[in-house]
């Protein structure tokens, strides 16, 4: 496979090394920072070349016409954006990948029909959710096209949930909690009878609109009064 | 008309004075507050300073009420995601971005925005005055 990967930073410079280290793939890692480039040629050699992954020209004398995948992971949103969108749109590149240095800006990149987007301060978002004992939901991946989602939750001493058998529950419409992990680490593929104890781990597959409601069934306090 | 323009350089503070003018209501971002002394001293559009691609700034900017946004910092990508911000996420109507590579020009012309590179638009008037000249 032949792999473009624009910005030669600390994510690029890691980057190029990893794929490089993997036979099947010929890499080329540009920056347009003329003394950063040269610096990583004298250690990396040709492999790194000089110049803006965003224009059209330079591009074009890199190959990226025959290129499989682009990937941008510079620290300026605009520049992996627009490189993206000139890969996909002008050269038929079949996969590019974004590094998103604005959250915010994931979206958007999605929409534009970036195929993946990267984003260091979500990633580091999800970990601390999962470290943080109030943080207990954790969107785990959108299921394609059918607007379910599979979740990872903590069942919350107080919750209805607690002490519940699964059948007495009354979980959203097409929601399924697929599989029960017990404290002390114990999988279980639950069924009607399985009771739910505070600090089990669920995860579940529920409708995205569920979430609120599935949330509070299960790591919400119970209403008093 | 509500207008946005990112980026008051010399084309967009003539542009804001301009429009201004002809009595539309503006707003002018700029990362740099000292660019603001282009405008005419009798300019009563708001001044805001901060990136014209960020999404807090262009809703305090107030884009998604904007009948028009324009993009015209010297900056091609700034401009092109900026543009796209007012574009898809505040659906803005009527975008226009300014970009110096003809090709990249181009490309997002066929996207959707309304592009024009000063490139190209500076070598035609160089062109025409030689012809006229001979």
């Amino acid at each position: 496979m032949y792999i473009i990967v624009v910005g030669a930073g600390t994510v690029g410079y890691g980057l190029g090394l990893e794929l490089q280290a993997m036979a099947d793939h010929e890499v080329v890692l540009v920056d347009r920072d003329r003394s950063r480039s040269g610096e990583l040629r004298e250690e990396l050699g040709e492999m790194v070349v000089h110049g803006d992954g965003t224009e059209v020209v330079f591009l074009e004398s890199v190959g990226a016409r025959r290129a499989d995948m682009l990937i941008a992971v510079t620290g300026d949103d605009g520049t992996n954006l627009v490189s993206c969108q000139v890969a996909k749109h002008w050269f038929k590149v079949a996969r590019t990948i974004a590094r998103v240095n604005n959250p915010r800006n994931e979206r958007l990149f999605r929409e534009l029909g970036i195929d993946s987007t990267v984003s260091a301060t979500g990633a580091i978002m999800a970990q601390i959710e999962v470290d943080l004992p109030e943080h207990t939901f954790i969107p785990l991946m959108k299921l394609h096209g059918s607007g379910l989602q599979l979740v990872d939750l903590h069942v919350i001493a107080g919750s209805e949930a607690e002490g519940a058998a699964l059948r007495s529950l009354h979980l959203p419409e097409n929601s399924i909690i697929s599989l029960v992990v017990h404290e002390g680490g114990s999988p279980e593929v639950p069924n009607g009878d399985t009771v739910l104890r505070a600090g089990d781990e669920i995860i579940a597959v529920i409708p995205q609109e569920a979430e609120p409601e599935f949330r509070h069934l299960v790591a919400g306090a119970t209403v008093s009064g | 008309m509500r207008v946005v323009i990112m980026g008051c350089g010399r084309v967009g503070s003539t542009l804001a004075a301009r429009l201004e003018h002809e009595g539309n209501t503006l707003t002018v971002i700029d990362t740099d507050p000292y660019s603001f002394r282009r405008l005419p001293s009798d300019f009563q559009g708001e001044t805001l300073v901060g990136s014209g691609y960020d999404d807090h700034v262009l809703e305090a900017a107030g884009v998604h009420e904007a009948d028009a946004f324009f993009a015209l910092t010297q900056g091609d990508n700034r401009n092109l995601l900026g543009a796209q911000i007012a574009k898809h996420i505040f659906g803005v109507k009527v975008v226009v971005v300014r970009v110096s590579d003809p090709f990249r020009g181009e490309i997002f012309a066929n996207l959707g925005l309304r592009t024009f590179s000063p490139t190209n638009i500076g070598a035609q008037m160089a062109y025409d005055a030689l012809i006229r000249e001979q």
